[in-house]
């Protein structure tokens, strides 16, 4: 897969493999949060490392709702922007991402890595680990999803900003 | 009738300053939360860098300190882009 800025305006996804179609198609499900899990506690966190009843009180019924509404119209961004990926039987996928939506892409692909972190516990070495799995369990495959996430994040990171610091061919990667 | 609302806090109560602390995520990317400091702080590349590596290392940084209400808006902020951040009050205060 490559993924490139196209024409100044928006983010191009292409030479699309069926895996990787795939992997892009879960992020919006790995978004969804179960109630009370240790992956809602670590999306939405306190904000003090103290007691202080008042402003836990205020931040629940204010800034959650909101941080909330927030994270959903991400997923549903990204959800409608695959929508656009049609893969064919033999052929390779391509999709196009306004660059507007490239904040959205970066916050979801940011919730799917953490909830799946979270719901399968993996340790701050593991998370840092590029070998390839000696097994092939469900958590090592996870691990893969989330190291693919974030070299999706990574290049969408460098397209976003190539307007600030970057003058040159953008587009030849 | 309208109300008057009396604000009883002190002048050094009103006056002490608070922290934005952000705290270490083995998952957010480094060039990801760099990109943040830049977009909620304003920071330059080089500063945001410097705090990035500081919470990298160091477990956590002190990326902004003023008083309370900012505060409690830059943890919002940070919050939205999923980053660990906490607000506390500056030591020696």
């Amino acid at each position: 897969m490559l993924i490139r800025k196209w024409k100044k305006k928006a983010i191009e996804f292409c030479r699309i493999e069926q895996i990787e179609a795939e992997l892009l198609r879960q992020v919006p499900a790995c978004c969804d949060l179960d109630e009370g899990s240790k992956a809602e506690t670590r999306i939405f966190p306190s904000p003090t490392n103290t007691t202080d009843p008042d402003l836990l009180r205020d931040w629940d019924e204010y800034v959650r709702p909101e941080l909330r509404h927030l994270f959903r119209s991400a997923k549903e961004t990204v959800e409608e922007d695959l929508g656009l990926l049609k893969m064919k039987v033999g052929h390779l996928g391509r999709f196009l991402v306004p660059l507007e939506h490239g904040e959205p892409w970066l916050n979801a692909l940011n919730q799917a890595r953490l909830i799946l972190a979270a719901k399968f516990e993996f340790s701050e070495a593991e998370l840092s680990t590029f070998d390839l799995p000696r097994t092939f369990s469900q958590r090592e495959l996870v691990l893969h999803q989330i190291n693919f996430y974030a070299a999706i994040q990574e290049r969408i990171i460098e397209i976003l900003n190539m307007g600030e610091d970057h003058k040159g061919p953008e587009e030849s990667r | 009738m309208p109300e008057t609302a009396i604000d009883t806090r002190t002048e050094a109560q009103v006056a002490t300053p608070w922290n934005v602390v952000v705290h270490n995520d083995p998952v957010n990317l480094m060039s990801y939360v760099t990109m943040v400091f830049q977009k909620v702080f304003g920071y330059s590349r080089d500063r945001a860098t410097r705090h990035m590596l500081e919470v990298h290392h160091l477990g956590r940084s002190i990326v902004w300190t003023g008083s309370r209400e900012q505060a409690e808006l830059y943890v919002q902020q940070l919050h939205s882009y999923l980053l660990q951040a906490t607000l506390e009050k500056s030591e020696g205060c």
